[in-house]
């Protein structure tokens, strides 16, 4: 591991946080006029905006209509300054690419879909800073959008990632983390009803620890969640009372 | 209304959620259904994925919810709204603040702009569903045998439609790919607003002319005969 200890003597990671502790979140919902619903989530230093239109007529290509379903388009795009090293293309390279089917296929799962046939909802994610973690904050990021958006879901969507270090699970990993060539276990859940709608790891782990680190991931998901709903009851809260004040 | 009273509200409740598996509103419906939600000062605020009570034969999931594994959810973030239906139901809606996002539904009434008028369909654009604006205009388009329910054979479709006119129209089905089928088959839908050659908004002589007040000329169109019983019915008159 070349010096880098990403679990200290004492059992702190790298960034100061114990192993089963979440990264600091911040989030705000509505952030954009022009979209019907936005949101802004910072997970630590990464940092995601997502916005969602819809869900309205299909664009583009109409051979694409799903006539009992409605047609989830995602759109997941790195910022340029968004890496330690500029990147050349923000959108369109093969990671990103199949960051989109991912986050397509997540919110397939997650939103009622048959309740609009025949129409088109857009998520576009945009990742401002990153600092690993990137599918979950642009899964949590989304899901407050599409709640802002007011598009009918069975539950939130709340990502979250965990790793072995040193016979020791940790949760949300960060880009250190991440790249020390360990495991890295992703998985997406529907909280309340503890479904898990995407689960993906890289790299290999022992079956016997498969288990440890998917519960803590799972877990490091309803503490997120926690914080969503917080946040999406206080903009509601906010909503309300707004508009009933007259 | 204040934003403390909220909080304090929806505390309880996920205190209550801890302690018992479900949120406040959970009652078996033995007693009054929900007694005074609608009464409360603050509304009750639900999120997606909450569970809100059984589904039994007391209870419908309206909008804003949906029903799974024998209960109620709410699919949206907004308020719990209760009301009582014809057959003594009470419907669970979850309402939210600001516009919904809907989209045209068999049977339902639509407003629509004519766009395009040819010999044998007319297209438009669907510009409100019910007695929603839509943010974003559908594409619809109207057959020459579904203008009007008699003599279809006979209708001319330059005589009933021109580009611009305000229309209501029933959607009779999803249509191709395309666009959206619309009927205006019914003497309450048709035309409900043309502006003359002259650039005046016409006013109804007959249904199927229209007159010009500035300059007198009669202009065909199937017209609608609007009336009271039907905009309320559509909530979108003229």
């Amino acid at each position: 591991m070349a010096g880098l200890e990403l679990l200290s003597e004492q059992g702190f990671r790298i960034d100061g946080r114990k192993p089963s502790e979440l990264r600091r979140i911040r989030c705000k919902l509505g952030v954009f006029n022009q979209a019907d619903g936005s949101a802004y989530i910072e997970q630590g230093n990464t940092k995601v905006l997502a916005a969602v239109y819809g869900p309205h007529e299909i664009r583009g290509s109409r051979s694409k209509i799903l006539h009992d379903r409605v047609l989830v388009n995602c759109q997941y795009s790195m910022a340029t300054f968004s890496t330690g090293e500029r990147k050349r293309r923000p959108r369109g390279d093969r990671k990103s690419k199949e960051m989109t089917m991912h986050l397509q296929q997540t919110f397939n799962a997650a939103i009622l879909t048959n309740l609009h046939p025949r129409s088109q909802i857009d998520i576009f994610v945009e990742v401002l800073q990153s600092d690993g973690g990137n599918y979950c904050a642009s899964v949590n990021a989304a899901t407050l959008a599409l709640i802002d958006a007011g598009i009918p879901m069975k539950d939130y969507v709340c990502a979250c990632a965990a790793s072995y270090v040193s016979d020791t699970p940790i949760v949300d990993i960060n880009y250190l983390e991440e790249s020390s060539g360990g495991a890295e276990l992703i998985v997406a859940t529907l909280p309340k009803s503890e479904q898990i709608v995407f689960l993906e790891q890289n790299s290999r782990l022992h079956e016997d620890n498969l288990g440890p680190v998917l519960d803590l991931a799972v877990k490091g998901c309803k503490d997120i969640h926690a914080v969503l709903d917080q946040a999406v009851k206080d903009h509601v809260a906010e909503a309300t009372a707004g508009s009933s004040i007259e | 209304m204040e934003k403390k009273s909220f909080k304090a509200r929806y505390n309880e409740e996920d205190r209550y959620y801890d302690n018992k598996g479900y949120s406040s509103v959970d009652y078996n419906y033995t007693g009054p259904f929900l007694p005074d939600v609608n009464k409360m000062a603050a509304p009750m605020i639900c999120v997606p994925g909450q569970r809100l009570c059984p589904d039994n034969e007391k209870v419908t999931a309206g909008r804003g919810t949906y029903s799974r594994n024998g209960f109620v959810y709410s699919s949206l973030a907004g308020y719990l709204q209760t009301a009582h239906s014809e057959d003594g139901k009470n419907i669970i809606e979850v309402i939210r603040d600001g516009d919904e996002n809907v989209v045209p539904s068999v049977d339902a009434i639509v407003t629509a702009r004519i766009t395009n008028v040819s010999p044998r369909f007319c297209k438009c654009s669907i510009i409100k569903v019910g007695k929603t604006d839509l943010k974003d205009s559908f594409r619809g388009m109207i057959r020459r045998e579904d203008v009007r329910a008699t003599e279809k054979d006979k209708v001319e479709m330059a005589k009933s439609f021109r580009p611009g006119d305000i229309v209501m129209a029933r959607v009779i089905s999803l249509g191709d790919s395309q666009s959206y089928l619309l009927s205006t088959a019914e003497n309450e839908l048709g035309v409900v607003i043309a502006t003359s050659e002259a650039g005046v908004t016409m006013v109804p002589v007959s249904w199927c002319k229209m007159k010009c007040p500035k300059t007198r000329l009669e202009e065909h169109r199937k017209v609608a005969k609007v009336q009271a019983r039907f905009i309320e019915y559509s909530g979108s008159g003229p």
